[in-house]
């Protein structure tokens, strides 16, 4: 599933795969911005129907934390 | 083409989409919220820009403050089309969604007619406006997201968020309804739909009611074919001219087209039509020349694979769907058909009488026959007939003999027993074939039957109107001969007996260089050929006998 979700993110970003992994930063990443961040919680919703709660989701630094969030 | 994208919620998903789309340069926004101030502010960034078109999506909710009163409501609705109307310039399309209130206040409000209130407020404002204009157009984003249903339309948590209505699903849609809306402002539309009859307007075969009637109805498949009519007609409201090519006696099926109670399209639906046994590519090219359209405006449907395959071949401009397997797509296909080919950004009250004006000028005069390499289309059929032995396939040679009516060249009927008689009867010989294409198995689908007594007299010749314009026919002629010929006969005599239903056939003998013998007193024709010469046939099938 962690697999699937990082390959989700680099999907929605536009990146090559290999770029995001559990320990990337949000802030380091080029173009995942606020409005990405959105798209990104929204495509786990809708494609790996995992909803992480509004609450918890504006408020996430890395990609180890959106994990943990997620419960994966 | 210059793409600019606004709206009162924010929309920069979609225009993520669109971004490095081909053939489309898409405005950057700032923010969202004030479509109305960016448009009407000609020093704004948007008029640097200078966009071809301007697409305007609306949430109605947001935009009347989410208050459902009707008079405080349509005053908002008012006022913005007031607004917009005094924006609005000249060289620039701007498409403007129409109606869908969404919210969770919908679901707390108890008369439905408070919703269609407001919904019917904005359309008719946004109709008005559009009517007025040429180049304000609907953008119709309430079909799109009844496609989607409301419950994969939204997403209430990137609402919240990040003020981001419609989840992703939704968001690809609207960006795809977008591109096709550039393209169908610079695309040339298609302008003629020309239809086959049998199993494609309806079910069953026209003039073969013993072996597949005509299926036309109210209800189940006959259904399906009649509701693909109502597309096709509606269509036709639209400015597509009409037109039937097709292999079917013309009596049978203008008489079907004419009198049947389920008929949606009647012959004054049509411009024009070519229902005859002649090539199909030729009788396109002629209906082009009569309605002086090119080749490139005309869709071609047909439900017959190697039909379809001929068109592409030989006629390559025709744009010639592949045709839905289920009976309930058509009606979906048709709708495709329509987005696809014949959409335009405005329907003008000239499109709606198109078919008349056509009707009107259709000439009679001879038309030129087209060249189309008819030989090529045929070898790239890579058609195999293998004939078989008829003694394990006694029920489909009876099938064929007694059922078929319209390539039949004497009609003779025979019983179980008969049959029996003629496959004992060392004097008989029974043909009979199967074919195959590239497309699949056609089945068994010829059979002739020859005596040999003092002359050699194909007493049978039947095949199914399947595999019919494809020369399979001179083929089993060619099988005859050499046969006949190897049994030692220097001639051989053909019958053909006239019906109702067989004059496809008439001319089969004689074109195949066989003289006229005898007209007898009964309407019976004999044909003769000599089989001394060496007789050169035309095949385009690969021959082998079943071990």
């Amino acid at each position: 599933m962690r697999e699937k979700m990082i390959g989700l993110i680099e999907k929605t970003l536009n990146l090559a795969h290999g770029v995001i992994n559990e320990d990337t930063k949000i802030e380091e990443v080029p173009g995942w911005d606020s409005l990405a961040h959105v798209l990104i919680i929204g495509a786990i919703e809708s494609d790996l129907g995992i909803s992480i709660p509004l609450d918890e989701a504006v408020d996430i630094a890395s990609v180890g934390e959106l994990f943990e969030k997620a419960g994966v | 083409m210059k793409v600019a994208l606004l709206s009162n919620i924010n929309a920069d998903p979609i225009n993520r989409y669109l971004n490095g789309c081909k053939d489309i340069e898409i405005y950057e926004p700032q923010g969202y919220g004030n479509e109305l101030g960016v448009l009407l502010n000609r020093d704004s960034s948007l008029y640097d820009f200078a966009p071809d078109m301007v697409f305007i999506i609306t949430d109605l909710m947001e935009l009347i403050g989410r208050d459902l009163e009707i008079t405080a409501a349509g005053k908002k609705i008012d006022e913005w089309f007031a607004l917009f109307e005094s924006s609005l310039s000249e060289g620039t399309v701007f498409y403007v969604s129409d109606a869908f209130v969404h919210g969770f206040e919908v679901d707390l409000v108890w008369e439905r007619s408070v919703i269609t209130a407001v919904e019917n407020k904005w359309d008719e404002n946004l109709y008005a406006l559009a009517n007025k204009y040429s180049n304000v157009r609907v953008f119709g984003l309430n079909r799109i997201i009844r496609l989607y249903g409301e419950s994969n339309a939204f997403s209430r948590k990137m609402w919240y968020m990040g003020k981001i209505l419609y989840s992703a699903v939704l968001q690809k849609a609207l960006a795809e309804e977008i591109i096709h809306r550039t393209e169908i402002e610079i695309r040339q539309p298609k302008k003629a739909l020309l239809l086959d009859l049998d199993n494609t307007l309806w079910r069953g075969l026209a003039g073969e009611n013993d072996i597949s009637p005509v299926i036309l109805s109210e209800d189940g498949v006959g259904l399906a074919y009649k509701n693909f009519q109502r597309g096709i007609k509606l269509l036709k409201s639209q400015g597509v001219i009409l037109g039937i090519v097709s292999k079917n006696n013309e009596d049978d099926a203008i008489s079907i087209i004419e009198n049947h109670p389920h008929m949606v399209l009647r012959l004054e639906d049509f411009a024009t039509y070519r229902i005859n046994w002649e090539n199909k590519a030729e009788n396109i090219v002629s209906i082009s020349k009569e309605l002086n359209i090119g080749l490139d405006s005309i869709v071609f449907i047909d439900d017959n694979k190697a039909e379809q395959a001929l068109i592409r071949e030989a006629l390559s401009q025709v744009y010639v769907p592949d045709f839905p397997v289920n009976p309930e797509e058509l009606s979906s296909f048709i709708a495709e058909i329509y987005r696809q080919c014949f959409e335009k950004p405005i329907v003008t009250d000239e499109d709606k009488n198109k078919t008349k004006q056509y009707r009107e000028n259709q000439t009679r005069k001879q038309l030129m026959k087209a060249s189309v390499d008819f030989a090529g289309y045929l070898d790239n059929l890579e058609m195999r007939m293998i004939r078989v032995n008829p003694e394990k396939h006694k029920e489909r040679l009876l099938q064929l003999v007694n059922k078929t009516n319209q390539f039949n060249l004497t009609t003779r009927r025979l019983t179980e027993q008969e049959l029996a008689n003629i496959l004992r009867d060392n004097n008989s010989e029974v043909f009979l074939y199967r074919v195959l294409d590239r497309f699949g198995d056609n089945g068994i689908v010829a059979a002739a039957m020859v005596e040999y007594r003092n002359e050699a007299v194909i007493t049978e010749f039947t095949m199914s109107c399947r595999v019919m314009g494809r020369k399979i026919e001179d083929a089993v002629i060619d099988d005859i001969e050499k046969y006949s010929a190897s049994r030692g006969y220097g001639e051989l005599v053909g019958i053909y007996i006239p019906t109702e239903k067989n004059k496809p056939v008439k001319d089969l003998y004689s074109s195949l260089g066989y003289k006229k013998r005898e007209v007898c007193d009964d309407g019976t024709f004999e044909f003769v050929i000599s089989l001394k010469d060496d007789l050169v046939r035309d095949i385009h099938v690969e021959r082998t006998t079943e071990v």
